[in-house]
């Protein structure tokens, strides 16, 4: 599913690295920072802002690798490369990703 | 009679991101008309085959590696751009390029088709497995997409007969392929600017076309949870590598008897049929002798590979690449390193080949080096026959010490991979990062047509390079052990006077550290060009007249038992788990490395690990028996 979200800056408060999910929960991504050689085959394989994505499973210890559902395909991605994906968490049943719903008085006064 | 007015064939390209199916759709419009070479200069397999039109012309299919966009990451991907670009000197510009997406997973494969269109070829954009997305509830309107994209769309089902009727309909009526000399397309890396206007195109198309995500099949969930968990994803994995060990060794024990019970009886019938002397002697010793050593092998290579083909087609492999990702990580390999390692236990010849997939040059030549260390079918004779006269029939608890042993030789090949693995993470110093960013497909039942293809496939290269080079050298080994033949008043056996024989006993000074006798000296020396000649060339140094390699094996078992110590029969065995015993996998790794450096380094280091290894099990295997 692709949201149109306002453009924001891709290290708003609120953003996590993708590694930082937990298995089940989900995001939509926000942007890309980090290794420049990962980026461009990382939006080729649709990691682009508006896009909604899930972590489906974690390998121990430390999630490196882990398995995303993104655009209906489903990519195993090493740490480092999940760290470079800066997405917001959506809770299930909010329309508007939590981070954003929770920190949205305090970013106004930071 | 009139000349044909456009009588070239039509050149089309197919591409594609991986896993969507265009393997199968080409394989659908080729048949079994491929022909697999080489790309000139690189180790890259080009795909190519024909289908005839009903206008007489003909199209030539060329099916090029799979790629997520025209930015390549591997070798691979670096020869589709090139082929697109006309920068192949042998491959000319395509005259249309198809486009082959896979109609459920639309957003990625559409991203892959705006790169391509850029180019500006003729480009027909193919949408595959129509019938599993109106399954999945996905609804495309294809003629809303093909006046948003500016090319035709037409769906196609590879998997089904007929399915890809529509698009070669679509070339019939591409008109003549025009003489025109192309000039290369203009191409520049994408930007990051030019991934966003793609992006937004994207959005545009896919909300043209209607495309929604496909609904999820609740079982794919249910497979993965319990497939991708760390702990029941690594136990089944176990379980499945355990099936299908027990399934080629005992599956392939009938056959393979009865290709070693038809080629004694061919050598035999030779033998009684044709007069006595060099030519009958060399058709059934050199000849049909060689010939059964590589055929042989068949059913375990094809048993092994057909289990690995269906875990490929039904998805399973990338998700054992991920589950083992992390634990190959820590001798510096990748996840990807499973499968040609896995291979590798067939014959490393195709394991080696199948290292292509790893991106990363020198991740990809680490295993390369280590791929000969798995304990290949060919090692299996020397094993068996060892193991049966020289290690007690006990049981050690519930397990059988033969048994156990074969298995330890099993694990040792493994474990010394990994050492050796280690150890090459840490010579080689800082090396650039190679990502796994993998896709892990969507499961499926395989379908057998592809299956077959894909053996068919692997058994013609199995035959075509190991065959040729196993032939000559029981030829020549047959020459060298023949010639020149002992004068009446010689003693011994015939062997001993013969080339081969002063060749053994010179090697002896090398191997007699090693509890080697002269008789295993002389079986090495045909024995280092290929393993599994060693069986029936010490069959002929202890001059047994004997049908087949199985009937050797027998008739040598009580003998070793005689004559050899345990210490010489271990440090036998130690010294196959590392020897470089295989002229055809240096042949290959030289291809596969475009250099005799790699092959001479692969040699080197694994006769020192063989020696040393030998060494020491014969030292202590002696000390403390």
């Amino acid at each position: 599913m692709i949201s149109h979200l306002p453009s924001s800056d891709t290290l708003t408060p609120g953003t996590l690295a993708l590694s930082e999910l937990r298995r089940g929960e989900k995001a939509v991504v926000m942007g890309l920072a980090g290794d420049e050689s990962l980026l461009p085959r990382l939006r080729d394989l649709g990691f682009v802002p508006g896009m909604h994505c899930e972590v489906t499973a974690r390998m121990w210890p430390g999630g490196d690798p882990m398995v995303v559902r993104i655009g209906g395909s489903t990519f195993a991605l090493r740490r480092v490369e999940a760290a470079a994906i800066r997405v917001l968490q959506v809770r299930e049943r909010d329309a508007v990703p939590a981070t954003l719903a929770r920190e949205g008085t305090s970013a106004a006064t930071a | 009679m009139d000349a044909p007015v456009a009588s070239k064939p039509l050149r089309v390209a197919l591409v594609g991101v991986p896993n969507c199916g265009k393997t199968a759709l080409f394989n659908r419009l080729t048949g079994s008309r491929q022909k697999v070479a080489n790309y000139p200069g690189v180790t890259v397999e080009r795909r190519e085959g024909e289908r005839a039109t009903a206008d007489g012309r003909g199209l030539r299919v060329l099916d090029l590696p799979g790629t997520y966009g025209l930015t390549p990451t591997t070798l691979d991907e670096a020869i589709t751009r090139d082929v697109l670009l006309g920068r192949l000197a042998d491959t000319p510009v395509p005259d249309v390029v198809v486009c082959v997406v896979d109609a459920v997973h639309l957003p990625i494969g559409l991203r892959l088709a705006l790169e391509v269109k850029r180019l500006g070829l003729p480009m027909i954009l193919a949408l595959n497995r129509m019938d599993m997305a109106r399954r999945r509830g996905v609804s495309i309107d294809m003629e809303r997409l093909a006046a948003e994209l500016g090319t035709p769309v037409v769906p196609t089902v590879a998997v089904k007969r007929g399915g890809a009727d529509q698009l070669v309909a679509l070339l019939e009526r591409a008109g003549p392929a025009p003489n025109r000399t192309v000039s290369a397309p203009a191409w520049h890396e994408t930007t990051a600017e030019d991934a966003e206007q793609m992006q937004s195109d994207l959005r545009g198309l896919l909300a043209v076309a209607g495309y929604g995500p496909p609904r999820e099949n609740p079982w794919f969930g249910r497979l993965d949870a319990v497939l991708l968990h760390p702990v029941s994803g690594l136990l089944l994995l176990a379980l499945v590598l355990f099936v299908i060990f027990q399934a080629v060794f005992s599956w392939a024990a009938a056959p393979m008897d009865w290709i070693d019970a038809s080629m004694a009886s061919a050598g035999e019938w030779v033998l009684t049929h044709m007069p006595e002397g060099p030519l009958s002697s060399l058709l059934a010793h050199g000849v049909i002798a060689g010939a059964g050593a590589v055929l042989v092998f068949l059913p375990q290579i094809i048993i092994l590979f057909f289990f690995i083909l269906v875990l490929e087609d039904s998805g399973y492999l990338p998700r054992a690449a991920y589950l083992l990702d992390r634990l190959m990580g820590w001798v510096g390999l990748s996840g990807r390193a499973f499968i040609p390692l896995l291979s590798s236990h067939a014959c490393a010849i195709p394991g080696i080949m199948a290292t292509r997939t790893i991106p990363n040059w020198r991740d990809r030549l680490r295993v390369i080096m280590i791929a000969p260390l798995m304990t290949c079918s060919a090692r299996l004779p020397v094993y068996s026959l060892l193991i049966a006269a020289l290690i007690p029939r006990q049981d050690v608890g519930p397990f059988n010490l033969q048994g156990l042993v074969m298995f330890g030789l099993y694990a040792a090949g493994i474990v010394s991979a990994l050492l050796v693995a280690y150890v090459m993470k840490h010579i080689a110093g800082s090396r650039q990062y190679s990502p796994l960013m993998l896709e892990l497909p969507d499961f499926q039942w395989p379908h057998a047509g592809n299956l077959l293809l894909g053996l068919w496939e692997r058994v013609k290269i199995f035959l075509s390079r190991v065959g040729g080079i196993i032939l000559a050298l029981m030829i020549v080994l047959w020459f060298l052990a023949s010639y020149p033949e002992p004068p009446p008043e010689f003693t011994g056996p015939a062997i001993q006077y013969s080339y081969a024989g002063r060749l053994g006993a010179l090697l002896q000074h090398v191997f007699a550290p090693l509890g080697f006798n002269w008789q295993i000296s002389i079986a090495l020396v045909p024995g280092l060009a290929a393993r599994e000649v060693a069986v029936g060339a010490l069959g002929t140094v202890y001059a047994l007249s004997a049908a087949s390699d199985d009937d050797v094996a027998s008739k040598l078992e009580p003998l070793i038992a005689a004559e050899w110590s345990l210490a010489t029969g271990c440090a036998l065995l130690a010294w196959y788990v590392f020897a470089p015993q295989c002229l055809s996998t240096l042949a290959v790794v030289k291809r596969e490395t475009n250099s005799w450096k790699y092959p001479l380094i692969m040699a080197g280091y694994l006769f020192a690990l063989a020696y040393i290894a030998a060494f020491i099990t014969f030292r202590v295997v002696n000390t403390w028996s």
